[in-house]
């Protein structure tokens, strides 16, 4: 089952490759090697110009990490759009703006659903949401009007009335007014008094009739119902950030980031998990959080009381065991009889004959294995939370790093130095890539918790690349942190400091590539043997690729093209009984010793 | 306690008491059928008897309800009960809530106690049988130390009675 769809997934892969390359002759795969074998600069810089529209045309097909389509609105952004959407709603339907606004929030912000309703019947949707055409009811003509809700008599000028002509005081107004916006955004939505009458109320009557602290909070209901009600945006879920997110539909990458650089995953409102799905990342959240390891945790370590059934847990000392007052009953620990049934003839304080004997007779076997189980899953799940978790406080870590750099020790290190702050960019990019690793690699730990069991041949290679994933974060982790030091306490400028520019952008551009390809790979359920363990910790180790111009000045694709290449152009090969990718240098499969064909 | 049960202890405004008293003469001029106003001091509190309507299981039987007035009536909704003994009604808990839209959430200051009286009495017409709501030992534990019908989040489900 697994090795077809492996095989599977190498067919279409090598088709790809075949049809966008267009070299039909050759297999890319032995001019590859022949690159491998000669490694050098020049070598993989021709390689990648080559490679660029073959891998181009790949990454759009298979991925789109890079795509934007997401934008970032500021207030005043929202209100631009909100505005635009009214006038051209009230432009196409020949109606005030107060009108088109209503009809939008009744249809959810949606310009299109709006005409498309207006058109097919526009009795129907006057009806619904309470634009009348004429007053169903004519004040008589007067010099007094009663209000409606004091019964107090007013001259007409006092009197106010929506589309229906149901006539009510200004003050009758103004605290029905108030009562519903102070009542939530429902607001909104507010109708004429009359239990009968549906007229709506515009904004116009509310920024006549409403105080002003009332009309703030109106205001405030109408954006956020642009932003909540519409189905391509949401709010930053950060705390504190007022930015909002429009989403278009289309690609498969939810992953958002907002000026206030919190990155969150559209689809589910959780931070970025990429490449980890948002069903994995409920399911892990929830186990975090849940109880469920608690009780695993109790059932493996603790022991009902016989006679109470509290639970208790042994941490030390002998068998008698002694359950906590009021309860005080006294047990053996291993057969949880009770302790008065015990003594020398039972095997002593650490031994329990009878234990012994039932155990023989399989007694006891069920109730063991159960907890040998809950066990067993809870360090599992330990080992992965842990590192789940650390790379979580690396990663604050990592941001509070980045903080400091920017405020504090970029101007300084600018002064040293003698260079301009443009020209140290370089390192504040150092740490946003730590930021994203970080966030990468701890994801990867929810997915490997996920990984299924008895796909051994998946797990060895995921465990490898993220192992290699893991080292090579700790080396750029470790050349921003530990030899910026350096030039951080030194007194002038040195001659160091471009071969350590050099060197940190290297690093960055490598481990950004090499996480690039983690994360396609992760997301492809590592049915991409690509990317395999050979070519990456190249990509990673690499130190004249990271020297290179290109991997410096290329971003996006072109950057991404020359990595592509250089993790699928080694000669890595499948094994043909196990379809385990393995490394060019291997001459027998490192899953199950077949040798290479 | 909760705002809302504090408020309706609050006296009344002078927007309420106006407009209770224009409620008041207009009832004494023009009172609804079947319904008698107890008269009493206490302008914050009106006691109203019912009198079942003439060819329905309620006929000439007499309740009586509570009517509560919050600081902001009209803007606020009156607090109407049942008081003891309650009718035997699917809308009507036997502490005497009564579940109708129109005493919470759709409540408007345009509705008065008179048109309030006449939408109980029209839901007590056309009641099929007098029998309890099905939740309504449970609803009427929760109800304990005298919560208010304003404090419950109603599901208003069935609009046949």
């Amino acid at each position: 089952m697994d090795s077809d769809d492996m095989h599977d997934a190498n067919d279409v892969e090598s088709l790809d490759d075949d049809f966008y390359s267009g070299e039909t002759e050759d297999a890319p795969m032995d001019d590859y090697s022949d690159d491998y074998d000669d490694d050098n600069n020049n070598n993989n810089n021709n390689d990648a110009d080559d490679d660029y529209f073959d891998d181009g045309a790949d990454d759009s097909a298979q991925s789109r990490s890079t795509e934007i389509n997401f934008a970032i609105l500021k207030e005043s952004d929202i209100r631009d759009r909100q505005e635009d959407d009214i006038s051209s709603v009230a432009t196409v339907l020949s109606i005030p703006p107060v009108a088109a606004s209503i009809l939008l929030r009744h249809y959810n912000w949606n310009v299109s659903n709006v005409n498309d309703a207006w058109f097919a019947d526009e009795d129907r949707v006057r009806r619904k949401v309470g634009l009348l055409e004429k007053p169903v009811y004519e004040n008589p003509d007067a010099k007094e009007l009663t209000c409606g809700i004091c019964f107090e008599a007013y001259r007409p000028s006092k009197i106010h009335n929506a589309s229906c002509g149901h006539p009510y005081c200004f003050s009758c107004w103004g605290g029905y007014i108030g009562t519903s916006i102070n009542d939530g955004p429902g607001c909104l939505m507010l109708r004429c008094p009359d239990p009968a009458c549906g007229a709506a109320v515009d904004q116009d009557m509310i920024n006549l009739l409403a105080s002003a602290e009332d009309k703030q909070k109106y205001d405030r209901y109408l954006i956020r119902s642009y932003i909540e009600d519409n189905k391509k945006t949401k709010w930053c879920p950060a705390p504190g950030c007022e930015h909002a997110v429009n989403f278009d539909a289309g690609g498969e990458n939810y992953d958002v980031s907002c000026l206030c650089s919190y990155s969150f995953c559209w689809n589910c409102t959780e931070e970025a998990h990429r490449p980890v799905d948002c069903g994995t990342v409920s399911k892990w959240i929830l186990k975090n959080s849940a109880e469920s390891e608690n009780m695993n945790w109790i059932l493996a370590n603790s022991k009902p009381c016989p006679k109470c059934k509290r639970p208790i847990e042994k941490n030390q000392g002998c068998m008698h065991m002694t359950c906590t007052p009021p309860c005080k009953f006294e047990f053996c620990w291993l057969c949880l009889g009770a302790w008065s049934d015990h003594g020398e003839r039972t095997g002593g304080f650490y031994a329990c004959n009878r234990y012994e004997a039932a155990k023989q007779e399989g007694v006891y076997d069920e109730t063991e294995k159960r907890r040998e189980m809950a066990k067993n899953s809870l360090e599992r799940y330990t080992h992965y939370y842990e590192r789940w978790a650390s790379n979580q406080s690396s990663r604050q870590k990592a941001l509070a790093d980045l903080h400091q750099m920017q405020t504090v020790h970029m101007e300084k290190l600018s002064d040293t130095q003698c260079q301009p702050e443009s020209q140290l960019k370089f390192i504040t990019e150092a740490w946003l890539q730590i930021v994203e690793c970080r966030r990468v690699l701890k994801w990867t730990y929810a997915y490997g918790y996920y990984l299924a069991e008895h796909e051994h041949a998946k797990k060895q290679f995921f465990e490898y690349l993220q192992g290699e994933a893991e080292s090579g974060l700790e080396r750029l982790h470790q050349c921003a942190e530990k030899e910026l030091q350096v030039f951080l306490s030194a007194e002038g400028p040195s001659k160091e400091f471009n071969d350590f520019r050099t060197k940190l952008a290297g690093l960055t551009s490598v481990t950004k590539n090499f996480f690039e390809n983690l994360v396609r790979a992760l997301e492809n359920g590592l049915c991409d043997v690509d990317s395999n363990g050979a070519a990456t910790s190249k990509a990673t180790s690499s130190k004249n690729a990271a020297g290179s111009s290109k991997g410096k000045s290329g971003r996006g694709k072109g950057t991404k093209a020359t990595v592509s290449s250089r993790l699928t152009d080694d000669n890595e090969w499948s094994c043909e009984q196990c379809t385990y990718a393995n490394v060019g240098s291997a001459t027998a499969c490192a899953m199950c010793n077949q040798e290479r064909q | 306690m909760t705002s809302s049960s504090t408020s309706s202890r609050k006296n009344l405004s002078k927007i309420a008491s106006n407009r209770l008293q224009k409620e008041l003469v207009e009832w004494q001029i023009n009172p609804p059928a079947g319904f008698n106003y107890k008269v009493s001091d206490n302008l914050q509190r009106w006691v109203i008897e019912v009198i079942g309507a003439p060819g329905t299981l309620y006929a000439n039987e007499t309740y009586k309800l509570q009517v509560d007035f919050p600081e902001h009536y009209p803007m606020e909704a009156p607090q109407v009960i049942f008081m003891n003994p309650a009718p035997m009604h699917p809308h009507i808990y036997s502490n005497g809530h009564i579940c109708l839209d129109i005493l919470y959430d759709s409540w408007s200051p345009a509705m008065t106690v008179s048109s309030v009286c006449i939408s109980i009495l029209s839901m007590l017409s056309s009641s099929p049988a007098k029998q309890r709501p099905e939740d309504n030992d449970r609803y009427v534990k929760n109800c304990r130390n005298g919560r208010s019908p304003k404090e419950t989040r109603w599901w208003f489900h069935d609009d046949k009675v």
